[in-house]
């Protein structure tokens, strides 16, 4: 009897207790705005113009995308700037993609920013980041009619699709990895917007936090091959064989390579061994008609190896010439390094660097045709 | 009491306690504990397993010479009633002190990354609810959660896969690429993440099978150096120097590289399901806490837990500042070193008293 009574008791008082709880805010998932998209064009050195998509998923909105755009110079602050612009609450949970408009790249504090976002929790570390030629804003705020919500089209297109068309994705933890680690230079794809259409134009090379050089996505192959890549994107040749004007296009590639370092980082050796096996999809020149014997095929073989190896050497002259490493290839000479690595020890790496380029191509069929 | 009923830990419960008791947060941010050695770090947990094995043996050879009696019965017998209580006191409160400090390292990671939007006070509460209820049913409740935890936790090794996928094994060499000052920073900060294994002087009187113990408990102590490996390989593997520095939950950071179609934030998932691991090790230490509150107040009762529980929710919800909770946590985890060298004075005690005796 009297336990039930302190029972009944107890519960009395709970029940009265609850007018005493604060009431709980909580935001419902209709009024949350995710964002999709941030973009960052340069202004001055201390202003950025932040830029964000939020999918508009009202059916009464004529647009399925909200764009807001703000002046500021923290990146939270501009959130909290957008906050008071948009109709909802403003999270980033659902970022995909970073834009940074070239001048930002080159000039700005890309670093800091990414690294705000890689603290942050909310944030994944599988954000994708390129860099924009031209406007950030405009891209966002194109038309694109026979394109998805442009959250989902950006996203798509940086991904790493498993078709073979070239991608040089960089996520968050990629950037900060690369950009921390003395023995790399970050990269960074770069796109831009044509007509109704975004494109994939090339990378762009990072040296000590800022942008100094933008490159053709074939060059950038040759950082993905050299960085041991298993699949290649298709590889289109130009061979200057003497027999005229001759194209190859070589598909499905499986590459392989093999560094060997001398281990002596004050002269710097390196000894690059690259396997490509794929299928010739496309020829155009003067052989077409004469590549149906092994030997032939062979031939053709070897003047690719040639003509990729002369791209390689002449690529690898290129980044000595910027000091730049973004292949790490001094990480081979750091694992052979007593005491701390670090940046200069890179660079004179990188300025003293030979390199003994060997290629091996094997093309595995032809096509089904004789 | 008599000797059988006091008896029922087999080695399997035994294994899973050293086990479960070492894998808490510490692993969490082991990586991080042993930045000061980069990358130089993947072989320190095989060095932090063999101290573990050696240190184990005074542990073990002093609990064998009293069979059935835990460490605060031996304090008392070797250093006298009063000074044996006085330091009986001081392992409770450190164990209390250690316990809040796990929890509520546990609740600010799970208040900054999955509740931003609430406080900790609900959590903690139901928390500690859950940690009563399993500390409740004795030793032999906590060997078996232990024992649960560890095979539903096992899996999360798999959202390793990606990060060493990605991960670049070049980074392991050079070997032993460090100085004197950071293998000791890393020493003093990395040893705190495998504690744990020296509460079996508190469960030794209820092991079965006492002459195995010191096998069981090293098969329990080289499973725990195998995941701390793993942890460190990977986290080598897949950041850069300057990230294994300054990430802190770099397990976390490790399990969000992956990704499956129909999950995006894997570390949500492992984050959440942490919490097995630290109720296992949070456990171990209050059951042992109350087994101190029992030899103090010379009585058992079901009900010092409720006491102990309910301290350990007010250190939690303390209302000092942030770095003096700080300093309090890290002072406790240094105390927790001293705990490892207890058992080497007390066998030296009780070999002088023994030649006392004997002249």
């Amino acid at each position: 009897m009297n336990r039930k009574f302190k029972l009944m008791f107890t519960l009395f008082v709970l029940l009265f207790l609850v007018g005493c709880s604060e009431k709980e805010v909580k935001v419902p998932l209709e009024e949350v705005g995710m964002v999709g998209i941030m973009a960052f064009d340069y202004i001055d050195e201390d202003t950025t113009k932040l830029t964000v998509a939020i999918p508009q998923y009202s059916p009464e909105a004529k647009r399925n995308t909200q764009i807001f755009s703000v002046k500021t110079d923290l990146v939270s602050k501009g959130i909290v700037k957008i906050e008071k612009l948009s109709d909802k609450k403003v999270i980033l949970n659902q970022l995909r993609v970073v834009l940074i408009n070239e001048e930002y790249a080159r000039k700005g504090r890309v670093e800091k920013v990414i690294q705000n976002l890689y603290r942050d929790s909310e944030v994944g570390n599988k954000v994708l980041i390129a860099v924009v030629n031209g406007n950030g804003e405009e891209l966002l705020k194109g038309q694109y009619l026979d394109k998805p919500n442009i959250n989902f089209y950006l996203n798509d297109l940086l991904l790493p699709s498993i078709n073979t068309a070239f991608n040089p994705n960089t996520n968050i933890h990629d950037f900060i990895y690369t950009v921390t680690n003395p023995v790399f230079d970050p990269i960074l794809p770069i796109i831009e917007k044509i007509d109704d259409k975004i494109e994939i134009k090339g990378v762009a090379l990072f040296k000590n936090k800022h942008m100094i050089e933008s490159i053709t996505p074939s060059e950038a192959l040759i950082i993905q091959a050299l960085q041991g890549k298993k699949k290649l994107a298709p590889l289109p040749l130009d061979l200057n064989k003497g027999n005229g004007k001759e194209i190859v296009m070589l598909d499905l590639i499986e590459s392989k390579v093999k560094i060997k370092s001398n281990k002596n980082h004050k002269s710097p050796k390196l000894n690059i061994v690259l396997n490509i096996k794929g299928t010739l999809s496309e020829y155009q020149g003067k052989r077409e008609h004469e590549l149906n014997t092994p030997k032939s095929i062979a031939i053709l073989e070897d003047d690719i190896n040639k003509q990729l190896r002369k791209d390689i050497e002449e690529f690898l002259k290129k980044l000595k010439g910027l000091k730049i490493d973004p292949i790490g290839l001094s990480e081979n000479f750091r694992m052979y390094y007593k005491g701390k690595w670090n940046d200069k020890l890179t660079d004179a790496t990188i300025a003293k660097l030979k390199v003994d380029v060997h290629v091996k191509t094997s093309i595995i069929s032809t096509g089904t045709l004789k | 009491m008599s000797t059988n009923k006091q008896k029922f830990l087999n080695r399997y419960h035994v294994i899973f306690l050293v086990q479960s008791a070492m894998v808490g947060t510490g692993i969490l941010t082991l990586p991080q504990k042993l930045s000061s050695v980069g990358y130089s770090q993947t072989l320190f947990p095989i060095l932090f397993g063999v101290i573990a094995s050696l240190t184990l043996l005074p542990m073990i050879w002093m609990n064998s010479k009293y069979p059935n009696e835990n460490l605060f019965r031996i304090n008392e017998i070797l250093l006298g009633k009063w000074l044996g209580k006085g330091v009986n006191l001081f392992i409770v409160l450190q164990f209390l002190v250690f316990s809040s400090g796990i929890i509520s390292s546990y609740m600010h990671l799970i208040q900054s990354t999955a509740l931003p939007e609430q406080t900790i006070t609900a959590p903690a509460f139901f928390f500690i609810l859950l940690l009563v209820y399993i500390v409740r049913g004795g030793i032999r409740s906590v060997a078996r959660f232990c024992i649960m935890t560890f095979f539903i936790t096992i899996p999360m090794l798999y959202f390793l896969l990606w990060a060493i996928e990605k991960g670049e094994m070049s980074h392991f060499l050079p070997f032993f690429n460090y100085n004197g000052k950071e293998f000791y920073d890393a020493m003093k900060k990395g040893y705190l993440s495998i504690l744990g294994y020296e509460l079996i002087m508190f469960y030794f009187p209820n092991i079965i099978d006492q002459k195995k113990a010191y096998k069981h408990a090293l098969i329990g102590i080289w499973i725990s150096i195998v995941l701390c490996l793993i942890t460190t390989a990977v986290s080598v593997m897949y950041f850069s120097e300057w990230q294994l520095k300054y990430v802190e939950f770099s397990v976390l950071n490790l399990f969000k590289a992956g990704e499956f179609s129909f999950i995006e934030r894997i570390d949500i998932i492992g984050m959440t399901l942490w919490v097995f691991l630290i109720l296992s090790t949070v456990t171990a230490y209050l059951w042992c806490a109350k087994r101190g509150m029992d030899s103090l107040l010379s009585k058992e009762r079901k009900n010092y837990i409720y006491i102990l529980a309910l301290i350990v929710f007010l250190i939690i919800k303390m209302p000092f500042s942030q770095e003096f909770q700080e300093k309090l946590f890290s002072a406790s985890s240094y105390v927790g070193y001293v705990i490892l060298v207890w058992p080497i004075f007390l066998a030296i005690v009780h070999l002088l008293r023994k030649k006392q005796v004997q002249t």
